[in-house]
């Protein structure tokens, strides 16, 4: 068992725990703060996976800006007590934790053996010089502004939609 | 196929979306400008700018050869997209045009600049040829139409159904978006027209774990079951402009990604989706028809119907020919005419009366015979009548399937439009034999909807009437696909 | 190293707790968190085959989702913050004005 895989597991299992508690959670705050330990450790992965950019901006956008405006929401509209009880049937979660199992298994199963390709161990970099770049922001950044600029561009589009329609959709129309 | 390196004129072939981003610039210029008694202009010129884009989509971005991946590899520039585009735009169009005089939204420059963004996502949607543009185009729009649904935030019913459409939608698109990773996984690659010739040499459990993910995104852009659900509660909630935008040119660009999606990412498991879709088709029809005989409330009477037009078209999916695909092509053109024309009728008897019942619609004929005659030829088309479009639009759509072997599915199909017959003749009965409530009530049609309407409404009976130019356009956007 | 299935299992596990998530909790915001989480397993298979492959493209899908992500919570949240204005809850179970 090298370093990397006993690392590995530790922060699977952190991972998939943090998941568990946002799930089970009666406070939202606290759902909150664990999927923010999930995505930290989400980010920890990519950096195991040779992509230190992602791995940034995963930390930056996606446990700082996102997860930050969740909990702000949370507070905003005092829901951290989650007070009405249920009308969920009583075989419902079971249920559907049941087909999740099921269905991770058979993932498990069909990834480990009969997997397309060959998914051992991804094919080890030339030199380190070579691990170096991979990933890292230039070569993101070429392959983004060369190849999905299109998208890149509709996406700057997007965020205008994204942002006005937040603001059209809480504004106080008392003060017009 | 190969990805053809940058050359200006491609530049033209995007034309209308960067038309679009323009024209929402102007929008937004416009509503910090006009002073608040001349807001109602902001609609004129989205329409004219809809209408303006339109045109020069006619004109200049014609597709000469078919096929040819542009901008790296992220669109495709065929006929189908050009085809697509001109119904997005002509939806945009009549939606600003219905919603001008609105007393809630027909003011907010921001509904016209959101609804822009759709039409601009829905481009998009239709010539994506890589994965990524495909799901941000997607996202886009859907993105577009949760604020569109949700915007009369003040009324209940519009906020929940912008919410369930919100949470339904971001939800299916997350399983779409897994599916993604998987077929990129198993092929390294990310343009749909290499993923057909990567994923021929593996195993058929992993091409159909993905195509089930994806169908699940898709399937719920086109309304199919079992991704139905939030059909009717949106589309009854939602203002009945954004309701009209919804049911036309959303299921349209749904059923663009999916035509083309299928069409050139699955062919190696053809025999299996084909059987898949034609189950599914036929379950739709079905349960959007059943459950359609029972609504009291018209918007959703509308939206079973939906379903259940979407059920036809999926029909021509599984055909899987050239002449299906064309069928659908058709179908779509005469389902935004005809739908946008019940819409806008209902739109305006909304205003006047206040409650979208059927009941409340009893007698429209004798308060106001032009909209009840609207009301007639859009739900005789939708019911399939000669000689109007519907009628030449189901027999297309059951020829093809036919010819492809799949005489089950026609006969499930002619069943399901003679059960809708009725419930669109019963609306027909109550509006022309009913007695009014209110004698009295005056119908006022403004300038901008008397032209959107009749526009339509004559659409429907030309489509329906000449059929040939119509056919010829359809066939040959789908043969570039095949 | 670590192979590529480890992350894909991972991943895949992540996944279904998150779909769990969206289909049993009864709050519109813990619903949105799983979708993230959904979304975010997604993102986790993206690099790890783009490893696999020594191909960017996956990381720069990642990238876009993320950015397609922040537009959809700031409109997801200013729909949920708009119910909460009307219905002083965001509960699933009470929104039932449009019934069929």
């Amino acid at each position: 068992m090298t370093i990397e895989l006993v690392l590995f597991f530790l922060l699977a299992v952190v991972a998939i725990g943090a998941a568990v508690g946002m799930l089970l959670s009666k406070n939202a705050v606290h759902s909150a703060l664990f999927l923010v330990l999930n995505f930290a450790t989400v980010a920890f992965f990519f950096l195991f996976l040779g992509a230190p950019f992602i791995a940034m901006v995963q930390v930056t956008v996606y446990a700082g800006a996102i997860m930050v405006l969740f909990l702000f929401v949370i507070m905003l509209l005092g829901a951290e007590q989650l007070r009405q009880p249920s009308t969920v049937l009583p075989w419902q979660p079971p249920l559907t934790v049941f087909l999740a199992v099921v269905f991770v298994g058979a993932a498990w199963l069909y990834f480990a053996n009969a997997g397309p390709g060959s998914l051992a161990a991804p094919p080890p970099f030339a030199t380190a010089e070579a691990a170096g770049a991979f990933g890292s922001p230039q070569a993101v950044g070429q392959t983004l502004f060369q190849t999905y600029v299109l998208p890149f561009e509709i996406t700057s589009f997007l965020l205008l939609i994204g942002m006005i329609g937040a603001v059209v959709l809480t504004r106080d129309d008392k003060k017009r | 196929m190969t990805i053809e390196p940058f050359a200006p004129v491609h530049l033209l072939a995007v034309l209308p979306e960067i038309l679009l981003v323009v024209l929402a610039g102007v929008l937004i210029t416009a509503d910090l400008a006009l002073p608040a008694a001349r807001k109602r202009e902001l609609g004129l010129y989205a329409a004219v700018g809809f209408g303006l884009v339109l045109g020069v989509t006619l004109l200049v971005t014609l597709p000469t050869v078919s096929g040819g991946l542009i901008f790296g590899g992220m669109l495709r520039h065929d006929l189908i997209a050009f085809a697509f585009r001109v119904l997005f735009l002509f939806a945009g169009v009549v939606t600003a045009l219905i919603a001008v005089d609105s007393p809630t939204i027909g003011k907010e420059g921001e509904f016209f600049l959101v609804l822009t963004a759709a039409v601009l996502g829905m481009n998009l949607m239709a010539a994506a040829a890589d994965l990524i543009m495909l799901y941000v185009a997607i996202e886009m729009t859907s993105i577009g139409l949760y604020a569109l649904a949700g915007f009369l935030r003040e009324n209940d019913k519009s906020a929940e159904s912008g919410l369930k459409y919100f949470l339904f939608g971001a939800f299916t698109s997350s399983l779409m978006l897994y599916g993604f990773s998987l077929l990129y996984g198993f092929t390294g690659q990310t343009n749909l027209y290499n993923l057909a010739a990567a994923l021929t040499g593996l195993p058929l459990e992993a091409s159909l774990l993905a195509l089930l993910l994806v169908l699940v995104g898709f399937g719920f852009k086109v309304s199919m079951v079992p991704f139905h659900f939030w059909a009717p509660d949106v589309y009854e909630g939602a203002p009945t402009p954004v309701t009209a935008f919804l049911s036309v040119a959303s299921k349209a660009a749904g059923f663009a990604v999916l035509i083309r999606f299928l069409l050139a990412a699955f062919p190696g498991i053809e025999s299996i989706w084909t059987t898949l879709i034609a189950v599914i088709a036929a379950l739709t029809m079905t349960i959007g028809n059943v459950i359609a005989l029972t609504q009291k409330n018209i918007k959703r009477l509308l939206a079973y119907s939906s379903i259940a037009q979407a059920g036809y078209m999926l029909m021509g999916l599984a055909a899987l020919s050239a002449n299906g695909v064309s069928a659908i092509l058709y179908y779509l053109g005469m389902y935004t005419l005809t739908n946008l024309v019940a819409f806008g009728v209902i739109v305006l008897v909304g205003r006047v009366t206040g409650s979208d019942e059927i009941a409340d619609y009893a007698g429209l004929s004798r308060r106001s015979p032009g909209l009840a005659l609207a009301l007639l030829v859009a739900f005789l088309s939708l019911g399939g009548i000669p000689p109007l479009a519907g009628f030449f639009g189901k027999f297309y759509l059951f020829t093809s399937v036919m010819q492809s072997g799949l005489v089950w599915l026609a006969i499930v199909g002619l069943v399901n439009a003679i059960i809708s017959l009725y419930y669109y003749l019963i609306v027909l009965k109550v509006v022309y034999l009913g007695t009014p409530k209110d004698e009295a009530a005056v119908y006022p049609v403004p300038r901008p909807y008397q032209l959107a309407l009749w526009a339509c409404a004559l659409g429907v009976i030309f489509v329906g009437a000449v059929i040939g130019p119509w056919v010829n356009i359809a066939a040959a956007a789908a043969g570039g696909l095949f | 190293m670590i192979p590529t299935s480890y992350y894909l299992a991972l991943s895949a596990v992540l996944f279904a707790i998150g779909v769990t998530g969206v289909l049993t909790r009864r709050n519109a915001i813990i619903v949105f968190m799983s979708v993230e989480l959904m979304l975010n397993s997604a993102n986790l298979t993206f690099v790890a085959f783009a490893r696999q492959f020594m191909d960017l493209s996956g990381q720069v899908f990642v990238f876009f989702v993320m950015v397609v992500a922040a537009a959809e919570v700031a409109v997801g949240l200013a729909l949920i913050v708009a119910i909460f204005r009307s219905k002083q809850s965001i509960s699933l179970d009470e929104l039932n004005q449009l019934k069929g």
